[in-house]
Formats: C-alpha cells, structure tokens, sequence
C-alpha cells in the first residue's frame, strides 16, 4: 500500500542508493587506478615537477620499441646511443662515448660503467640485440634493415654496424638518436610479437639506464609517476644530475582542464597546445621566446595540393594560389602568434644553415592577392560568368575541396581563413571536415584535392623533409610520403644522393640541398604555410630556469622523441623555487 | 485481448492530454477565447515569435558575415561587435543569428519526419490492431528503448553529416517512438466511439477513416505533440553539432559552443561567446514548452486554473 | 505479473540482439580504413608503414570476412571480451570502458534518482500551491529547455572560474591517488558536485513539469470529485492522486533515461570528467570501431537493465499489473 510512509521509504531507499552508488564508484576508482606505492602525502610538491601534454591516453604502452609510449618511457627511462640537440646541430655522445665511419662500417664504442636500474652492467651484446629487434616485421626502426645495414657485430665495447654498398648516412644518423636501448636479459624474454606491439606493461620490469624509475600510475590513472632513482651513470660521468625527486605527468582530457591547472599553478611544464595562451604570458607564466612566436618550430604545416588534379597540374596555378593565402592572418587570427610564417622551403629553422637563403628569397613566393590575380589572367584562368571566381582556361568550374580532420579546430578556422583569402584573387576553395580515418583514406588513396599536412617533425637532417615532398615510386596508395604524387626523377634522385652524403660532407651536402630547394621553390609540389610550435609553457612558480632563447637553449618537450635530444639538459637545469 | 494503454502518456515535458469532443464550431471559438486568457500560450507564443523574427530580421542588420575573419580577436560585446567576437575574429552576432535560423529549420523539419513517422506508425497500431499492432508495438519499443543519442553519435561519426536537412533526417527518423506511442493510445480510445463504428460499417477504407474521422478529432493533440517534436529535435539537434558531429559547413548554435569550447573560451574569460548561443537555444525551446503546456490548458477545461 | 515481465524481458533481448548487430555493422559499413588512420597518427616511415597496416589489420582481425567478423563480436562477448582498441593501442576495450563506467555512473545514479525525487515532490507540492506553482513552475520550464552542455558551461564558469568555489574539471584533485581517505573523498565531491548538479537541475525541471500537470488532472478527475463530494479531507484525495500519478512518471522515467545518458555524455566532455563521455569522443575522432562499439553496447545493456528495474517497480507500483489487465 503507496502511503506516506511508504513514499517516504522510497525516498530514503533512493537517498541510499545514491550514497552506496557514490561509494562503490569510490572503491572501483581505488582499485582500479592501479598500484601507486605511495599514497597521497607522498609526493612533496617542492621535490616533485608536474608535466601534460602529451597523453591522452591511458598509461598502457611501456614498451620503447612500440611507437606512442608513455610519457618519458624514452628519455627518463630508456636511453639512446647519443643524443641530438636541434639548436646547435649537435650530436651528443650519450650511452655511446663515440661513433665513426670506418669504411663502409659504424663503429659505436659503449660508455663504461653504464648500469641497468637492476644492477647489471650494460654491454655490447645489449646494442646488438636492440638494433637486431628491428629485422621483426612491423618493427618502427624496420627501415635500416632493408636500406643497407646486414649485420652487427661486435668485440669487447664496440659494436660495428655492416652496411652493403653506400650507407644512407641521413637518415642512419636519425637511428643514433631515435632508438632505445633495452636491456637484453629482460627483453630476449619477450616474443617477436611482444616486441613489436605488446605493452611490455609489467611494471616490475621497467629496467632502463636513465635517471628514472617506474613510480606508479600505469592504467587508467590520471597520473603516471617517475621516481628519481640513485646510480644513474651520467652522474659520475658529466656530472648531471636530476634536480627533482618525482616527474609527475598528468593525463589530459581536455584543453580547458589543462588550462585552468596550468594557470592555478598546479602544472609546471605544460606541453599542451594552448590557443590564447599569449594572453598570459609575463609573470609567472613562461615560453621559450619571450615574444611572438613564444614556441620553438616543431614541424612544417603544408598546404598539399594533388598534383594529379586540374589545375592543381599546372605550377602557374599552384604559385598563384600560393600567392592568395593570407598565412599572417592565419598566424595572428588562428594561432594569436604562437605560430610562425614558414620559409619559402617549407625547411624549419633549425636547419637554417642548409637553408640557400638568398635562393628562397629570389624564388620564393609572397603574399599578394594583385600578383595572384594577373599571373591567373595572364595564364587563362578568368572569370568568365561574373560570379567572383575564375574558371579553367577550357572554361569549366574551379572549386578546390580543402580538407582537414573534423576536430581539429585551429586547422579547422585555417582552412576557413585560407578559403577566405583565396577567394579575393578570384580562386575557390571549399572548406571540408572528414573524419580523421576518411581523411587519411582520401589522402593516402589519391581522392582528395588539397589537405593540410604537417607529418614530418623536427630531426637532424631535412632528408626526411625533401623525402616527404619527393619520394619515388608513386603507388596506389601513399601512405606516408609525397601525397601530392609529385614525379620528378630528378628531385628524388638528388634526395637519394643527398642521404648518401655523410654530414660531415658539408659543401657537397649544401650544394644538394640548394639543388633541391630550387625545385621546392620553382616547382611547388607542397606550399609551406607555417611552422606548428614545439608547445612548451611553463609555470615558475615551484620551478626555475626553463628553457628560454636567453638562457638554457633546450628542447622544453616531453612528446615522444624530444626528451633524447635535449629534453633531458632542460631538465637537469631545472632549479626549485 | 489486447492490453490498453493508460489514457496519460508523459511525454517529455509532462505534458497531459486527454481527448475533448464537443462540436466544431462552438468549440473553435471557445478555444480561441480561452487561448488570449492563458498567460503560458501568450508568454510562450510571443517568445517563439519573437526569436522567430530575430532569425529572419537579424542577419539584415549586420554586415558582418558568420564565417568570414574580422581584425577584433577575441573582443567583448562592442557597438561595433554587438554580441563580441570569437578568438580569431568572426562575429558572435552574426553567427548567433544564422545559428538560430539552422535551428528553425531543423526543428521544423526533424519535428515534421519525427511527426509523420510517428503519426503513420501510431495511427497504424492504434487503428488497426491486432497483428499489425503486436509488429509495430515491438518495433517501437525497441527503436524506445535504444537511447536517441547513442544511436545518432554512431550514426553520424560515420556518414559525416554534410547538411543540415540530412541532419534533421537524421533525428526526425530517430526520435519518433514516443509519439507513436502517445498517437497510438489516443487512437486506440477514438477507434470505439460510435462515429468511428459509423463510418467503418459506412464501408470506408481504414486510411480513410484514420484521415477524415480520428486524426481531425485529434488535431490538437497531434499538433501538441509535433511542438514537442520540434523543441526537442532542436536540443538534440544542439547535443550533436556540440559534440562535431553535425555539418561543420553551416553556422549553428551548437556548433558555436563547441568551437568556444575547444578554443578554451570558458578558461579564458570570453564569456559572450558560449552564454550567447545557449540563451537562444533555451529561448526557444522553453518558448515551445510553455506554449505546449499553455495549448494544452486550452484544448482541455480539465486543466484550466482560472 | 510474470507474464508482463517476461514479455518486457523478450522484448529486451530482441532489442539487444538488434542494437549489438547494427551496432556491430554500421562502423563496416562505412568507407575508410581505420588502421590507415592508426598508422597516419604513429607517422612511421613509409616502408614500415606497409608492413605495420598488415600487421595490424590481421591482429585485429579486420581482413576476415564479414561473416567471420560478425561470429567473432558475439563469441567475444560472451567472454566479455570487446576487442582491442584502436585509437589506445595496446588496451582492451573493456579495460577501457570499466575504466570510465565508474565515473560515469557516480555521475547518472544520483542525479537520475534524487532529481526523480525532489522533482515529483515539488511538482506535486506546485499542483496545490499556487505560490509555488507561480514561481517554481516557469524555473522548471526554463531549466528544462535547457541543453545539457550549456547549463555545464554556466555553472562552470560562475562556479568554477568566476568565483572558483569548485574545480573546473578532473575527478579528483591529481596529486591524489585513490584512496579510502577524507582528503580524497573531499576533492572527489568537489570535482563531481558540478556535473552532477548540471544533470541534476536539467531533469528536476521536466520531473517537476510532468508530475504538477499529472496530479492537475487527477485532481479533476471523477474519482476526485465524488470523494470530494462526500466530504473526505483534502489530504486524503491528494494521496490516491499521487499514486496515480506517480505510474505514468514511472514509465516516463524510462524513457528519460536516453536522454539523461545523452547528458551526461556532454556534461562529462565540458568537464572533463573521465567517464564514457570523453571516451566516445575519442572514439569517434579516431574512427575506434570496437571502442565506439563497446561503449554503444554498454549503454544499451545499461539502458535495458535500467528499463527493466523500473518494469519491476512498476509492478510493485501498479496492482493492475499484477492482475494482467493493465499496463504498458
């Protein structure tokens, strides 16, 4: 019988089901989050550096080999032969003292007195064994095997690289800094498959030679923990040592989130991709620049048109268009400057030097929305029904489709920008938002007509830069290199020969690289737009002394691949508050 | 013997109709008597005509243009940018004016797809019964059941919704279950009344007598259940362009905040950009429910307060 | 009474059965290949990138046919198993989702539950106060009109970054690690009172809206008007008018359960909370087929059971039921 009483049962039952609801959800999380040792007063906050950025994943992938690891898993805990700083050009030897040509071989002599964090001494054999992982199909480092290198060998310290015929020099020399060392008495357990794309998530076997240790939160925590342990080599070698106890990064969710952390000061060094945060820069809140573009260049955004399509065929037209796109706007609008307008080369800073400057600027393109519209006239394209844009020189419709990831929401406001200026010289360009899969079925596939592309990241060697724009042969599908199908022979020959030029070669390297440049700046086969920032801010409250242009001139990421250039000196240089 | 519906059927916004009877002509000018004394019709209906107006006078007052990028980053509410700007430089007004129009048009044509369906399916069931009744009642219940959302955050990640009509297809094909239901139990009790027997032993069709004698006697119902179609395709409607998933190529209230949003705008202070567009969303919505409510009042004296 | 249930139950299981195959289908059947999508995101150099689409379109199973495809989701899901996730490369969809569940529920259970409560109690109270009726009502209007995202984004900015009374996302403070202590139960409140509070006021509104138009009518029904005619106090005719009207807000509590869900999905993206909400959208930005699968399975089977407790109350509810003459 519905009473009062029983009503008001019904609404005591329901007060206590939420309450246990609320408990059983605390529980769960508990449980769930995984076993951190420590509890919540554990990690002092003075001792301790707080990053995000980088993962939005959950913490699964502790596995170097496997491509998208955790934050810090190379870097913090696994190390690389040597280490490359972007800045100065540098190589720095690391868990190698040193490494040289001899012949058609590299000899890498490995540092003494380099211990595992189990005690056991890092040799020859652990070189040798991590570089012999990569032969496994589906391997991320798979590609020197196939490119020349047959077998390694090794006696006492040294380890000798074989290559057959012309080593590739360029892009051998990426490896040097790019993979991991792995211990081969934890790793020979693993199979091939385990290797290649297991988690190696045992977290008990974390067994690395840098200055870290696994602390806690792998799964689905909101943190991942690294605890500073004793006995790393770099200490007694150069004196390096690691300024805080904990590395604490943080699981993000979204930008706003982040945002608001980093602003109430419970962040330090953010790596998140901040739109606005120029608005608060000054005070307690840091970037490497002090002004515009306040971020380090990362990589190229290029504007990649499919060369297989009219009139994106003819290089007049592909110059004009050029010549329409307001990259300042899309600087100053979209990015509030933390962007920068990339050289005509599309090459990033850091390789200025390679960079034929007077080159670029004699051939390279400009914004003007008047030249763009005379060399269309002057090449055919007229507008001939009075409807504000240009048609083919055969007289049919020019309505070029820009695609861009749906969600992506600065690439999103920059094709619109781009869109919008191009139609002042009289092009039309259609703005699209395909989901990220169709996008890249579109692109790899040769459907697509124009798409923002930004793949290629900071390195040692443009190689991979000229690589990326000329690659040959031209297959159905493109999966990651010259979407634009641009074919010249030419070009990739000079690309191949360029990556057969040892770097010590400097003339010979720079007079290929003019070569090749003339053809990015004559051709077009891609148009540089602009440069995607290394995004770095920091927050000085708890710590000091980041990486600034003024000061400590470091690699201030902890994305994938950053920390083993210099991430790790802008770290170390780290003071607390 | 077929199980009866309960004569009320709540509906999202609890809106309770029983059938009234009486004849036409009387009634029509008793109702719309009744109807300038309910304060909710006149409050609700003005509201909705008032965002309505704002819709289509709206864009003829600015000249600024909802995508095009104006040199005023991120601004407060100005006389030059009455309602603000967003972070690189398009202007909250007239984005929130063309929004308002997307969301007018959804409405409507998500709430008439919603409706149709619903009323086919429930005249169908109700009218019918038996066999055809016992088909259409399962596939109601399970089209119900599966939540709304879900079905449409698949959906559309993967067609990727270019327009707004197949957006609005999109929703009136999903969003029909309780109407047909709702459609079902009024017609259920029409379908005994003696005219209805008359017209049946008359010789005429079903469908015949499903349009000239049950829907008639329904029409405020119905008409009270297609304003809730529309209110409620418009919420919905908001929810997926929010989450990306509605066409990016046309401005949208929705779609506004969701560019707010990735753009931080809420840690960042811009208020005008994310308040803007949720006002005029609830606006219209909260207009159409009171004006259901209000309606609701007028068809049926049993509700009347005054 | 057990006839009505097993027939709500058979209708559930075709529903289910239903709702996993389209579920399973739909992603397949659209154009585009997610493992292309996976490798583009990884950027591997383009020869391993071919042997890695191979690889990985044979460990996920992705070039067998249709068919095999179709056995291997219902085989898996008698295990529990979803499959493994795309766009997290490495964990299992289940890891996943029983990660997030969690959040998510603490989130719809209380606001679901109390906000049916308060706003029956109220809506009942509005129908015979015309005080309260005049004041609470157009509230409850307004607020449910409201979309669910929007209210999130109000309530977090005077709440959260104007006057900074609440955290502005997170479940909990993330210098925290889980913990059966005060300081973590206290910052765990802290970071879910908002979003609660959202889900919470936008239902409220209709509950409130539903339940004072409901007792309205029960009031002038017949049954209403003779008990009041023969003189039995006003207390006692307002009790058999609730408890009518208490069945249709029961059946409407079911279907209020899509679009509170829908709610919640966006209320947890504007704050960031870790719950099922921003695992679809990661899912859907990364073309994760089985991600995006397991969770639309979850919230089917949650949406069903759910369904099916409040049938059960219903027949606690509703003696007719129990009889086999009425009910839905």
């Amino acid at each position: 019988m519905a009473s009062r009483k029983s009503r008001r049962k019904t609404e005591v039952f329901g007060f206590v089901a939420s309450v246990v609801a609320l408990a059983v959800v605390a529980t769960l999380t508990a449980g769930g989050a995984g076993a951190g040792p420590q509890g919540a007063a554990a990690v002092p906050r003075s001792q301790t550096l707080y990053t995000s950025g980088k993962q939005w994943g959950p913490y699964t992938n502790f596995n170097p080999l496997k491509p998208d690891y955790n934050t810090g898993v190379v870097g913090l805990v696994y190390e690389t032969l040597f280490r490359y700083d972007p800045l100065k050009d540098k190589f720095i030897p690391w868990l190698a003292t040193g490494g040289k040509w001899v012949g058609r071989n590299y000899v890498v002599t490995v540092r003494k007195g380099v211990k595992w964090s189990d005690g056991k001494a890092l040799t020859a054999a652990d070189v040798k064994f991590t570089f012999e992982t990569q032969k496994n199909t589906g391997a991320q480092y798979g590609t020197m095997w196939k490119t020349g290198l047959s077998r390694i060998t090794t006696r006492g310290r040294t380890v000798t690289f074989h290559f057959r015929g012309v080593p590739n020099y360029q892009e051998w020399d990426s490896n040097r800094y790019t993979v991991p060392i792995v211990p081969r008495h934890i790793f020979k357990a693993y199979s091939a498959t385990e290797l290649v794309s297991g988690n190696a998530s045992n977290t008990r076997r974390i067994v690395g030679t840098g200055p870290f240790a696994y602390g806690g939160g792998a799964g689905g925590s909101q943190t991942l923990q690294w605890n500073r342990r004793a006995n790393w080599w770099a200490t007694k070698a150069i004196g390096m040592r690691m300024p805080m106890k904990h590395i604490v990064d943080i699981h993000n969710t979204s930008n706003t989130a982040s945002l608001q952390n980093f602003l109430q000061n419970r962040i330090d060094l953010s790596n998140n991709f901040f739109p606005g945060i120029n608005r608060h820069v000054g005070g307690r809140v840091g970037t490497y620049y002090k002004r515009a573009p306040y971020m380090l260049a990362a990589n190229t955004a290029w504007l990649v048109p499919n060369l297989t399509k009219r009139p994106l065929n003819d290089v007049t037209f592909r110059r004009a268009l050029a010549e329409s796109i307001d990259i300042n706007r899309i600087v100053v609008a979209d990015y509030q400057r933390i962007v920068s307008k990339a050289n005509p080369t599309g090459l990033l800073p850091n390789w200025n030097r390679w960079v034929n400057q007077a080159q670029a600027k004699s051939l390279g393109f400009n914004f003007s929305t008047s030249r763009a519209r005379n060399r269309l006239s002057q090449a055919g394209y007229r507008d001939r029904n009075g409807d504000g844009f240009v048609e083919d020189k055969d007289g049919s419709t020019i309505n070029l489709r820009l695609i861009v990831p749906k969600g992506w929401s600065d690439w999103e406001t920059a094709i619109q920008i781009i869109a919008d200026s191009a139609k002042d010289a009289g092009i039309k360009i259609t703005p699209a938002y395909p989901d990220f899969n169709g996008l890249v079925d579109e692109r790899n596939t040769g459907k697509f007509e124009l798409v923002i592309n930004n793949e290629k990241q900071i390195g040692n060697t443009a190689y991979t830069y000229y690589d990326y724009l000329f690659r040959l042969p031209i297959l159905a599908s493109q999966t990651a290199a010259n979407f634009q199908r641009f074919s010249s022979p030419q070009a990739w020959a000079l690309t191949q020969q360029l990556n057969k030029v040892p770097s010590t070669s400097v003339a010979r390297a720079k007079r290929i690289h003019s070569q090749i440049q003339r053809v990015i700046l004559t051709q077009l086969p891609a148009i540089p737009l602009w440069y995607n920032g290394m995004w770095a801010q920091y927050n000085t409250t708890h710590w000091t002394n980041f990486p600034t242009s003024g000061g400590n001139q470091a690699t201030p990421s902890t994305w994938n691949g950053y920390i083993n250039m210099t991430g790790i000196d802008a770290l170390a240089k780290l003071r607390p508050r | 013997m077929a199980t009866v519906e309960p004569q009320q059927e709540t509906v999202v916004a609890g809106a309770v109709v029983a059938p009234s009877v009486t004849p036409q002509g009387r009634r029509r000018s008793e109702t719309l008597y009744f109807a300038f004394r309910n304060k909710k019709l006149v409050a609700g209906l003005s509201l909705l005509v008032f965002m309505l107006l704002f819709a289509i006078v709206g864009p003829m007052l600015t000249d600024y243009d909802p995508f095009e990028f104006y040199d005023a980053f991120g601004q407060p509410p100005s006389k030059e940018h009455w309602f603000g700007t967003t972070a690189p430089g398009q202007d909250v007004y007239a984005q929130f004016v063309y929004g308002l129009r997307s969301s007018f048009i959804v409405g409507a044509v998500a709430g008439s797809v919603a409706a149709a369906i619903g009323m086919a399916v429930g005249f169908a069931a109700g009218y019918l019964g038996g066999i055809v009744d016992d088909i259409l009642s399962i596939l109601t219940n399970v089209v119900l059941v599966i939540p709304t959302i879900a079905v449409l955050i698949i959906v559309s990640a993967y067609l990727s919704v270019g327009s707004l009509l197949w957006e609005a297809l999109l929703i009136g094909v999903t969003s029909w279950p309780w109407a047909a239901r709702a459609i079902r139990a009024q017609t259920f009790s029409l379908a005994s009344r003696d005219f209805v027997s008359l017209a049946r032993l008359s010789g005429q069709g079903p469908w015949r007598i499903i349009v000239k004698e049950i829907a008639p006697n329904m029409s405020s119902y119905l008409f009270l259940t297609f304003i809730l179609l529309f209110g409620g395709s418009i919420l919905i409607a908001a929810t997926l362009d929010f989450l990306g998933l509605g066409p990016s190529e046309v401005m949208s209230l929705g779609l506004m905040l969701n560019v707010a949003v990735s753009n931080s705008a809420l840690v960042l202070g811009m208020w005008w950009w994310f308040i803007v567009p949720g006002i005029g969303i609830t606006a219209i919505v909260a207009a159409l429910y009171v004006m259901n409510v209000g309606l609701d009042e007028v068809f049926n004296p049993k509700l009347r307060r005054t | 009474m057990s006839r009505y249930l097993a027939r709500k139950l058979s209708i559930y299981l075709l529903t289910f059965f239903v709702a996993a195959s389209i579920d399973w289908a739909i992603p397949r059947l659209m154009p585009g290949d997610p493992i292309n999508g996976l490798i583009a995101r990884i950027q591997a150099d383009p020869t391993a990138a071919q042997e890695m689409h191979g690889y990985y379109t044979e460990s996920f199973g992705l070039d067998e046919p249709l068919w095999r495809q179709y056995l291997n989701f219902w085989l898996g899901l008698a295990h529990g198993d979803l499959g493994p996730s795309i766009a997290y490369v490495g964990s299992s969809v289940s890891d996943l989702i029983r990660a997030a569940i969690p959040y998510t529920l603490a989130l719809l259970i209380p606001a679901i539950v109390l906000s049916y409560i308060a706003g029956n109690r109220v809506g009942a109270l509005a129908a015979r106060r015309k005080v309260l009726d005049n004041t609470a009502l157009p509230v409850a209007y307004v607020l449910t009109a409201t979309p669910y995202m929007w209210l999130a984004l109000v309530l977090a900015y005077f709440l959260a970054f104007r006057w900074e009374i609440f955290p502005i996302s997170g479940a909990y403070d993330f210098a925290l690690q889980p913990a059966w202590t005060w300081e973590f139960a206290r910052s765990f409140l802290e970071h879910w009172f908002l979003p609660f509070l959202t889900l919470f006021l936008v239902s409220f509104g209709g509950w409130a809206i539903g339940m004072r138009n409901l007792i309205i009518y029960e009031l002038e029904a017949d049954y209403a008007n003779y008990l009041q005619a023969l003189g039995a106090p006003n207390r006692l005719v307002r009790k058999y008018a609730y408890r009518n009207a208490v069945l249709p807000q029961m059946s409407g509590l079911a279907l209020a359960l899509g679009v509170i869900v829908g709610g919640a999905l966006v209320t947890e993206i504007v704050f960031g909370y870790p719950g099922v909400g921003t695992l679809i959208i990661t899912a859907i930005t990364n073309r994760d087929y089985f991600l995006l699968q397991g969770i639309f399975l979850f919230i089917i089977i949650g949406v069903l059971i759910a369904n099916f407790l409040v049938d059960i109350a219903y027949v606690i509810v509703d003696p007719r039921t129990r009889t086999g003459l009425q009910g839905s």
